[in-house]
């Protein structure tokens, strides 16, 4: 049998031919490269593997599926429109202050559930026309979303990832919040106003309302943003009174907001709404089904041990390199099995520095993984709410923000036990 | 366009390639259902399903069988648990040896080899581990499943985002609401784990039980292995028995239950019976993050080239070598640590003394291993 690296190496290749060269949709070329990986690990087709791979990321497909379908509502009911506008009508007079409360604003759906895709898709495409009309290019507005979106995804109360490595290594979730504040909300407002400084002059009012979509707000009132107050209570409900909310799920508290949506503002056909949206939605989706299976086969002929040891037997300084490198390719996949696979030996590798303080700095590498290609969760769908359809262009000016980051975390890790200890509680 | 006129045409092989996949491989995850036949020494007593504790456990995937065995003289009791994470393979197979091998003289011992018997009917992706391990006896091989360490999606779901501990208000990781070992004490008509994490509660309640052991594994990268994990009640018969295993050559660290780590085994039952809590740990590298290829042989030999590597340069926590560390091994230390516990149990206890054996000695047990000692497959055949 092949050893693991050059295992790797052929379904890395496997993806390259089918995805550069013959143009296979992503999601098609991961799951090829994963047979053939586990052909050359001497596993023949193990369907069984193959196929519970491929149901790794099942919730947060229906996430996104649902996500989706709730902003083509709020979209076509007029709901997103009249936000927009409403945002800047009040706030035009100061841009500075507009990019720091809106950075706040998108990140708010991160912060209560831990999923930048869903923020987004959400907060993010409210936010995008209003950035847009400040005279922000494109892909700089997507970058903004985008990183908003991983920053609110790590930001405490809700920070999946660092949970995630908690329970890797029984560490209960308690005594985050301040240390993920720190890594968090200087980077994304500090991020955020550098993108955006090139263009914080007052704003043409006049030029910018023409190209807003009409104010449905005046003739619906109130009712048009009833989609968003009941999702928001049903998502906040949840937290708040967990034991007698009932525990609906994203996805569906979604779909009930969607379907609101309907006789909330101006009429549409949802049915028609729903499948543009999951058109649109569908290649991330099917990378999300390829991604799973390649990594259960990674971790069936051991490719994913060898990475892990790899990593942990980096010579100290390395060690930092290595966090700073492979956290985020592997979060390419998820930033979720960033955090599983290698936050939790990285974790544990770091003792004797605080662990909470670690594990939320290591949190902000996890959270890097959502702008790698191939599926770049946060960067691709932040290009596809702006219009951009190189998502590429957004990587390009997300990059310094990540290498900013990961600098930002690495001082977190370094400094960690004094900063433990100046922080309260 | 010629693609929408070839539209209806590959949408129909794509829905039969799909529907051939579906058919293929739902037939590998449905035998995952079955429970495998365990063969109960005659030592047995009685067995009954722990719906009988908790009737909301009726018919539900969450109900699973306790078996006891009671000696002819009086004493005191323990309960062993096993599969309260069916992926710790060496925590269920333990309590299955020794359901198949246990005489009471004295006293009463409760085993529940299944505990969450849900996370035993799957496995958890991207972990990529076996179904099953093939264990060859004098009738044939048997086969025991690798569970999961998560309540099955299919019979509990979905998850919230974050699971919010209904008594102590902890916040975990959402997944972890399908986590027994972090469901205890539980909810009698709760969701299905708690429904589990009650009924074992109140099986302690009810019947008294003095000592209750919960088996686990964990990866060889996790801080607390080879341990022997006793609250503030079990702290004093956990140290006589460590003391005891120690100078007999047997490495165990004595963990103390933390305080304030709600929903364990061992910190509700302190807090919520009377029983004495003991938690065990082995390390088992088919749990571990730096696993080579993963696969029975793997979760049986205990064999390991990427942790003999980890071992080298420090990064893990127990000694490891190319002879790694077998289940007869991982099986041999639970064994003896449930015997010096109950041993101690019995020296501070003399009235309510438990009396039970059977079982092989662990030089035994590792010299000839487990296939010898569990009993044969009836009809020369696994027994699904
Ligand atoms: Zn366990």
């Amino acid at each position: 049998m092949l050893e693991p690296h050059w295992i790797l190496l052929i379904m890395l290749g496997v993806f390259v031919v089918c995805a550069m060269l013959l143009k296979v949709p992503t999601g098609l070329s991961l799951i090829a490269a994963s047979m053939v990986g586990a052909l050359a690990g001497g596993e023949g087709l193990p369907l069984r593997h193959l196929v519970e791979g491929a149901f790794t990321y099942i919730d947060p497909i229906l996430i996104i599926a649902s996500a989706m379908v709730f902003m083509a509502s709020l979209e076509q009911s007029g709901a997103l429109g009249s936000i927009s506008r409403g945002l800047l009508v009040h706030l035009h007079s100061r841009p500075a202050l507009l990019v720091v409360g809106l950075t706040v604003f998108i990140m708010f759906p991160g912060m209560i559930t831990g999923q930048s895709t869903a923020t987004v898709l959400t907060t993010g495409a409210i936010a995008a026309p209003v950035l847009s009309a400040c005279g922000i290019p494109r892909p700089k507005v997507a970058a903004i979303i985008a990183m908003s979106a991983i920053y609110g995804m790590i930001a405490p109360p809700i920070s999946l990832p660092t949970m995630i490595m908690g329970s890797g290594v029984d560490m209960p979730f308690t005594g985050f919040d301040i240390p993920l504040l720190i890594a968090t909300m200087p980077l994304a407002i500090g991020v955020n106003l550098g993108l955006a400084r090139r263009y914080l002059k007052n704003i043409d009012m006049e030029a910018v309302l023409g190209d807003l979509d009409e104010n449905h707000a005046t003739r619906h009132g109130w009712r048009l943003y009833l989609p968003i107050v009941l999702v928001a209570l049903l998502l906040i409900g949840i937290r708040l009174v967990p034991f007698l909310a009932a525990n609906l799920g994203i996805a569906l508290v979604f779909l009930i907001g969607a379907a609101v949506g309907t006789r909330t503002g101006r009429r549409f056909n949802l049915f028609s709404a729903a499948r543009r949206s999951i058109r649109q939605a569908l290649p991330v989706m099917g990378i999300l089904v390829g991604v799973g299976t390649f990594i259960q086969v990674m971790t069936l002929v051991g490719i994913r041990g060898m990475l892990v040891v790899t990593a942990l037997g980096l010579p100290s300084l390395w060690k930092y390199a290595g966090v700073a490198v492979m956290m985020p390719l592997f979060g390419a996949v998820s930033a979720y099995g960033s955090a599983s696979v290698l936050g939790v030996p990285f974790l544990l590798s770091f003792l004797g520095q605080d662990e909470i303080v670690v594990g939320s700095a290591l949190s902000l590498f996890a959270g890097l993984g959502d702008l790698m290609p191939p599926t770049a969760l946060a960067g691709m769908f932040a290009a596809q709410i702006v219009g951009e359809p190189n998502y590429f262009r957004v990587l390009k000016h997300t990059a310094v923000p990540a290498v900013i980051t990961a600098l930002w975390a690495i001082g977190m890790i370094i400094l960690a036990n004094p900063l433990a200890k100046i922080i309260p509680g | 366009m010629s693609i929408d006129r070839h539209r209806p045409l590959s949408i129909g092989i794509s829905l039969l390639i799909t529907a051939v996949l579906v058919v293929l491989s739902a037939r590998s995850f449905q035998v995952q259902h079955r429970d495998e036949v365990l063969y109960p020494s005659d030592g047995l007593t009685r067995a009954f399903p722990l719906s009988e504790v908790n009737p909301h456990l009726a018919g539900t995937a969450g109900d699973t069988e306790v078996y006891v065995y009671e000696g002819s003289a009086p004493g005191g009791s323990v309960l062993v648990l096993g599969g309260t994470h069916p992926s710790e393979i060496a925590g269920y197979m333990a309590p299955v040896l020794m359901i198949e091998t246990l005489h009471v003289e004295a006293g009463r011992v409760f085993i529940i080899p299944r505990a969450n018997a849900s996370a035993a009917t799957h496995n958890e992706p991207q972990e990529a581990h076996p179904q099953h391990i093939v264990i060859e006896t004098a009738g044939g091989s048997r086969s025991f499943r690798f569970g999961a360490r998560f309540t099955n999606p299919v019979h509990q779901w979905p998850d919230p985002e974050v699971y919010v501990q209904p008594i102590s208000g902890t916040t975990l990781a959402g997944v972890e609401i399908r986590n027994l070992n972090r469901a205890f004490p539980g909810i009698a008509d709760g969701n299905l784990t708690e429904r589990v994490a009650w009924a074992i509660t109140e099986l302690i309640r009810r019947e008294s039980i003095d000592v209750s052991f919960d088996i686990h594994e964990s990866s060889p990268e996790y801080p607390v292995i080879n341990a022997i994990v006793a609250s503030e009640v079990s702290q004093e018969i956990a140290s006589f028995a460590t003391i005891s295993l120690q100078l007999d050559g047997w490495e165990f660290s004595l963990e103390p239950s933390p305080p304030n780590f709600h929903g364990l085994s061992h910190r509700e039952w302190t807090d919520h019976t009377d029983t004495q809590p003991i938690l065990l740990e082995t390390a088992n590298p088919a749990m571990g993050r730096l696993r080579g290829p993963t696969n029975a042989e793997l979760a049986v030999l205990g064999q390991d080239d990427q942790y003999v590597k980890a071992a080298a340069i420090g990064a893990i926590n127990v000694p490891f070598d190319e002879e790694g560390i077998s289940i007869e091994r991982r099986i041999a230390r639970d064994l003896v640590a449930i015997g010096a516990i109950v041993e101690a149990f019995n020296m501070l206890n003399p009235e309510r003394a438990i009396l039970m054996g059977g079982w092989p000695e662990p030089a035994a047990l590792m010299e000839d291993g487990l296939g010898r000692y569990l009993a044969p497959a009836r009809d020369g055949t696994s027994p699904r």
